[in-house]
C-alpha cells in the first residue's frame, strides 16, 4: 500500500504558545490511522494543517507520495482531503442536498441540485447510511448529522478522510455502527485518519495508530500488537518531578459539592451526582478529557448556570446553587474561568471598569449616586503594576487589546483582590506562554498558602499533576476516582480512559 | 473577514475596523444625515414643493410663533428618546413607546377625571400616575420576557395596538365628553395643563429637560450606569462578576417606559388639553429615530429631540400649505434612520476593492 498523506516537521504556534513541534505523520490508503492524545497534544491542529485551515510555520505536505502546498480549505479539498470537524459545519436551516451543494459548487443551480441528490443517494446506499437528502439539517439527531457531514465530503470526491473526535458526540450503539462503517470505507480504497482519544476505538478499528504529546508525534505502531498500559503510558507520558511545597495542613472544609445534576436544554446530561469537598488550603485538582461536565461543573461553580438538582455548599455562605449575586459575593468566590471573554472579561469596556466591577457593589468605588473613577483609575494602575500585565498603555484602553496572557493577568487580579476563600479556576493557563503560565500557577499556590480552597478544572495533565493536593477524575459528569498527592500519572490516565 | 468573491471583478473585502477616530465616525454619520435629507428633498421636489420654497419654509420655523410650537413639540419627542435610548443600551428593544405613551396619558387623564389630590399637587400626581403608567404597560412585557423568553421587539409592539384599542374603548364610552360627543375626554382643568411660563418655554419643556438631566446622571455617574454598559458589553459575564443583571434590567426598562409615560402626559396636557384618539401616533419612530442619531445618551438626545421637533413644526406647516400628508413626516425620519443606519455598517467595517 503506497503512502497517501504524508505530514513531515510540522511546527505550528499561536500567540507564542507552540501548539506543533516537529510533528510527523503518515496515512495509506486502504487504512484507518487513529491519530490518539490527550487534550491539547495537538491532534486537531495537525489535522487542520491537513486540511489547509492553519498553514503551518514550517514543514511539509505530501499527497501521493508528491509535495503540494495548500492556500486553504480548497485546495485540501482539490487534493482529495476530506475533514469531518467536530463541531459540524453544516446550515442548519438547509436540506442536506442543499449543504452538499454549498460545499461542492456545480456551474446551474437547478440541474446542480439533482445531480447532488444523485449523487447523494449512491453514497448513502454505499455506506448503509439512512438520510434522506431533502431533509432539513435542524430536523435530524447528531448521529445523521455527522452522516451528512461524511456524505458531504465523499461527494466532493475525498480519498483522505479526516474524522475529528467522531464519536464524541454518539452513544454507544451509534458510536459502533459509525466505526464499522468507516472501516469498510477503508477496505474500498480510502485513506481514513480517526482523530481520537478512546482507546477502545483504537484496539478495535485502527490499522495503525500514531500516538501525539505535547505538540510532537511520539510513536507509530500496529495497536494489535500493543497493549492498552502501553498505549496509555506513551499518551500520558512518564511522570515529572513534583516541585517542593510545603505539605498540606488539613484545614476546615471549605466548598462541598453535593450530587450536582445538571440536563443540557438539548437534553444531555452532563452532570451526574457530581459529589466532591474541598478544604481549606487545598487545590482540588479536576482532571479528564474534556466534554466530560467538566464545563458545566465550571459554569456551576461560578454561577453561570444553576444546576438542576445538588448542592454548592461553601462555608459561611450556605447552599450557593441557586443564589443570585449579593450571596454569592459573600460567599467570596473567585472565578477563572476556560473562555475569559465569555464569562470574565467586557472586552468593549475599558481596563479600569473590568478590574472595578466586581467590587462596585463594596462601596469601595463610590456611593449608588456617584461613581469615584479617581479612585477606579488609582486602584486599577496598582494592579497592573502588581499582577504585571503587558501592553497597557492606558487603564482607559479595552480589555479586548491585551493578549491571551495579560487578559488573564487582568482576570487574576480582579478576582484575587477580594481575598476569596474559594477559588474556581477552569483551564487558567490555557494558550498562555511559558511565562505567564509560571505567574498564573504562583498566584494559585499563593492563594492556597493564604488558606483558600481551590479547585482546579484542566485538561492539561501535567498542570493538574504539579499543583494539586488531591486529585479527582471526571467522567461523564461524575467524579470516578481521587487520588492524593504524590498521585500516579499513569493510574490517573487509565482512571480517564477505563470509563470514557 | 468574509470575503465576497465575485467572478470577473475582481474581489469585493469586508474587514472589521478596529477603532475609528471620533471625528471620521462623525464624518460618516454627518454625511449620511445630509445623503438622508438630500432623498428627502428629493422626494418633496417631487410631491410639488422646490426645494428653495423648502429652505424658506424651514427658514420660517424660527419666527417667534413657530419656535413656541417647536419647543412645545420637543418635550414629549425628547421624553421619548430618553425612553427609546435607556432601554436600548441595555440591548431591550422597546418598540412599545407608543402604548407607554397611551397609558402615561389615561394614568394622568384618571387623576383628572376623578379629581384626586388638591388643585396645587394635581400636576405632579399626574406627572407620577403618568410615569407609573408608562412603567407598568412596559414591565409587562419585561415580565413575559425574563419568565416566559417572550421577544420583546413584537411583544411591545404589538401591545401597542393593545393600548390604542383600550383607549378607544374609553374615549368612545365611559371617558367620553358627553357636551361634543366626539371620542375625547372632556377638558383638562387650567390648573391641570402644562403652561407657559415666558419666553416660549413650557413647562413640559422644563420637565423634558429635568428627564435629560436625571438620565444622564444615571448613565453617565451613578453605578446602575455602570451595570448596564456591563449588561450591554457582555451579560454572561456580568452575571458571573455579581452584577445584579437581572434588578437592573428591570429597573432600567421600568425607567424607560416611565418616560414614555411621561412623554404621553406632557401632550395631553400641553398640546391637546385633553385625552384625543391621536395624541401618541407616529411616536415609536420619533423615538427610534432620536436615540439612534443620539448613540443613546441622553445629553445628546436634548439636542437631535430639538431638531425633530423643528422638522414636525415644518411638516405640519407644509401639510397646511402644500397638502402634503403629514406621513411625509415619517418617511422623512424613515429615510434617515436607513441612512444612518447605513453610517454605521461603514463605521465598523471598511470595504475594499481588490482587482
Amino acid at each position: 500500500m503506497n503512502s497517501a498523506l504524508q505530514l513531515a516537521g510540522i511546527r505550528k504556534s499561536f500567540d507564542g504558545a507552540l501548539a506543533l513541534d516537529g510533528a510527523s505523520f503518515e496515512s495509506r490508503s486502504g487504512e484507518v490511522h487513529a491519530l490518539l492524545g490527550e487534550n491539547g497534544a495537538g491532534k486537531s491542529s495537525l489535522m487542520n494543517v491537513a486540511a489547509g485551515l492553519y498553514a503551518p510555520d514550517a514543514g511539509s505536505i505530501s499527497i501521493n507520495g508528491a509535495p503540494i502546498s495548500l492556500s486553504g480549505p480548497a485546495s485540501a479539498r482539490s487534493h482529495g482531503i476530506g475533514m469531518v470537524h467536530q463541531h459540524f459545519k453544516l446550515v442548519r436551516p438547509f436540506t442536506v442536498a442543499e449543504n452538499v451543494l454549498l460545499a461542492n459548487p456545480q456551474p446551474h443551480f437547478a440541474s446542480g441540485l439533482r445531480d447532488i441528490r444523485d449523487a447523494i443517494k449512491k453514497q448513502v446506499d454505499a455506506l448503509k447510511f439512512s438520510i434522506d437528502p431533502d431533509r432539513r439539517i435542524d430536523s435530524m439527531t447528531v448521529a445523521e448529522q455527522q452522516q451528512a457531514e461524511i456524505v458531504k465530503v465523499l461527494v466532493g470526491g475525498a480519498r483522505i478522510l479526516i474524522l475529528d473526535e467522531p464519536t464524541a458526540v454518539l452513544t454507544d450503539a451509534e458510536a459502533i455502527g459509525l466505526l464499522e462503517i468507516v472501516q469498510r470505507l477503508a477496505r474500498s480504497g480510502t485513506a481514513v485518519v480517526l482523530v481520537t482519544h478512546k482507546l477502545q476505538d483504537v484496539k478495535r478499528y485502527a490499522d495503525v495508530v500514531t500516538i501525539m504529546r505535547g505538540g510532537k508525534t511520539v510513536a507509530t505502531l500496529d495497536p494489535r500488537q500493543s497493549t492498552a498500559e502501553e498505549l496509555t503510558e506513551l499518551t500520558v507520558g512518564q511522570t515529572s518531578a513534583l516541585p517542593e511545597r510545603t505539605p498540606h495542613q488539613g484545614g476546615p472544609t471549605r466548598l462541598n459539592v453535593g450530587a450536582l445534576t445538571y440536563t443540557r436544554a438539548d437534553g444531555r446530561t452532563m452532570l451526574n451526582n457530581t459529589s466532591f469537598f474541598v478544604r481549606a488550603g487545598e487545590i482540588y485538582g479536576i482532571a479528564g478529557v474534556s466534554g466530560n461536565g467538566q464545563a458545566e461543573l465550571a459554569e456551576a461553580l461560578i454561577g453561570a448556570i444553576e444546576p438542576s438538582t445538588g448542592e454548592i455548599w461553601v462555608d459561611g455562605a450556605g447552599d450557593i446553587s441557586h443564589a443570585g449575586p449579593t450571596k454569592r459575593r459573600e460567599a467570596a468566590i473567585a472565578a477563572i474561568p476556560a473562555d475569559r471573554y465569555a464569562y470574565a472579561l467586557a472586552g468593549s469596556l475599558p481596563i479600569q471598569d473590568n478590574l472595578a466591577v466586581a467590587q462596585i457593589r463594596s462601596g469601595r468605588y463610590g456611593s449608588i449616586v456617584r461613581l469615584d473613577r479617581t479612585a477606579m483609575r488609582r486602584d486599577a494602575i496598582a494592579a497592573v503594576k502588581d499582577y504585571d500585565v503587558q501592553g497597557v498603555r492606558s487603564v482607559k484602553q479595552k480589555a479586548s487589546l491585551l493578549s491571551g496572557g495579560n487578559a488573564q493577568k487582568l482576570v487574576i487580579a480582579r478576582e484575587f483582590s477580594r481575598e476569596p476563600d474559594v477559588v474556581v479556576a477552569h483551564s487558567p493557563s490555557r494558550g498562555l506562554d511559558a511565562r505567564a503560565c509560571a505567574a498564573v500557577h504562583q498566584r494559585l499556590i499563593a492563594a492556597r498558602e493564604r488558606g483558600a480552597a481551590i479547585v482546579l478544572i484542566s485538561e492539561d495533565l501535567d498542570e493538574i499533576l504539579s499543583l494539586s493536593d488531591r486529585i479527582g477524575v471526571m467522567t461523564r459528569g461524575a467524579i470516578v476516582a481521587e487520588f492524593e498527592r504524590p498521585a500516579d500519572r499513569q493510574a490517573i490516565g487509565r482512571a480517564m480512559v477505563d470509563h470514557a | 473577514m468574509t470575503p465576497v468573491t465575485s467572478r470577473g471583478f475582481g474581489r469585493l473585502t469586508l474587514d472589521v475596523r478596529q477603532n475609528l477616530p471620533a471625528w471620521k465616525q462623525a464624518v460618516f454619520v454627518g454625511s449620511s444625515l445630509i445623503l438622508g435629507l438630500a432623498i428627502s428633498v428629493a422626494i418633496l421636489a417631487v410631491a410639488g414643493i422646490p426645494p428653495l420654497t423648502l429652505a424658506s419654509e424651514l427658514a420660517g420655523v424660527l419666527t417667534a410663533e413657530n419656535l413656541r410650537g417647536v419647543l412645545i413639540q420637543a418635550a414629549p419627542l425628547i421624553l421619548v428618546g430618553l425612553g427609546a435610548s435607556l432601554a436600548f443600551r441595555i440591548g431591550f428593544w422597546n418598540l412599545g413607546i407608543e402604548g407607554q405613551m397611551v397609558f402615561g396619558g389615561i394614568f394622568a387623564a384618571a387623576i383628572s377625571i376623578y379629581d384626586i389630590g388638591p388643585p396645587a399637587t394635581r400636576l405632579i400626581l399626574m406627572g407620577m400616575a403618568a410615569a407609573l403608567g408608562g412603567a407598568l404597560w412596559v414591565l409587562l412585557v419585561v415580565f413575559l420576557k425574563l419568565r416566559f423568553r417572550v421577544n420583546e421587539i413584537i411583544a411591545t409592539l404589538l401591545l401597542n395596538y393593545v393600548a390604542m384599542y383600550f383607549l378607544f374603548h374609553l374615549l368612545y364610552g365611559a371617558w367620553q365628553d358627553s357636551k361634543t360627543a366626539f371620542p375625547q375626554s372632556t377638558p383638562f382643568r387650567p390648573f391641570e395643563r402644562l403652561t407657559d411660563i415666558g419666553y416660549g418655554v413650557n413647562t413640559g419643556l422644563l420637565i423634558a429637560l429635568g428627564g435629560v438631566l436625571a438620565a444622564g446622571w444615571m448613565i453617565h455617574l451613578s453605578r446602575i450606569g455602570f451595570y448596564t454598559r456591563f449588561i450591554s458589553a457582555n451579560p454572561r459575564m456580568a452575571k458571573v462578576v455579581g452584577v445584579p443583571v437581572q434588578t437592573a434590567t428591570i429597573w432600567i426598562i421600568a425607567i424607560s417606559g416611565a418616560c414614555s409615560g411621561l412623554g404621553g402626559f406632557v401632550n395631553v396636557a400641553s398640546q391637546e388639553g385633553r385625552l384625543t384618539q391621536s395624541f401618541a401616533n407616529g411616536y415609536v419612530f420619533s423615538g427610534v429615530l432620536i436615540a439612534f442619531l443620539s448613540r443613546n445618551d441622553p445629553i445628546v438626545v436634548a439636542i437631535v429631540g430639538f431638531l425633530i421637533a423643528v422638522l414636525f413644526i415644518t411638516g405640519q406647516t407644509l401639510q397646511v400649505f402644500y397638502q402634503i400628508p403629514f406621513t411625509m413626516v415619517q418617511m422623512i425620519e424613515a429615510i434617515i434612520v436607513m441612512t444612518v443606519a447605513s453610517s454605521e455598517f461603514l463605521i465598523r467595517h471598511r470595504i475594499r476593492w481588490i482587482r
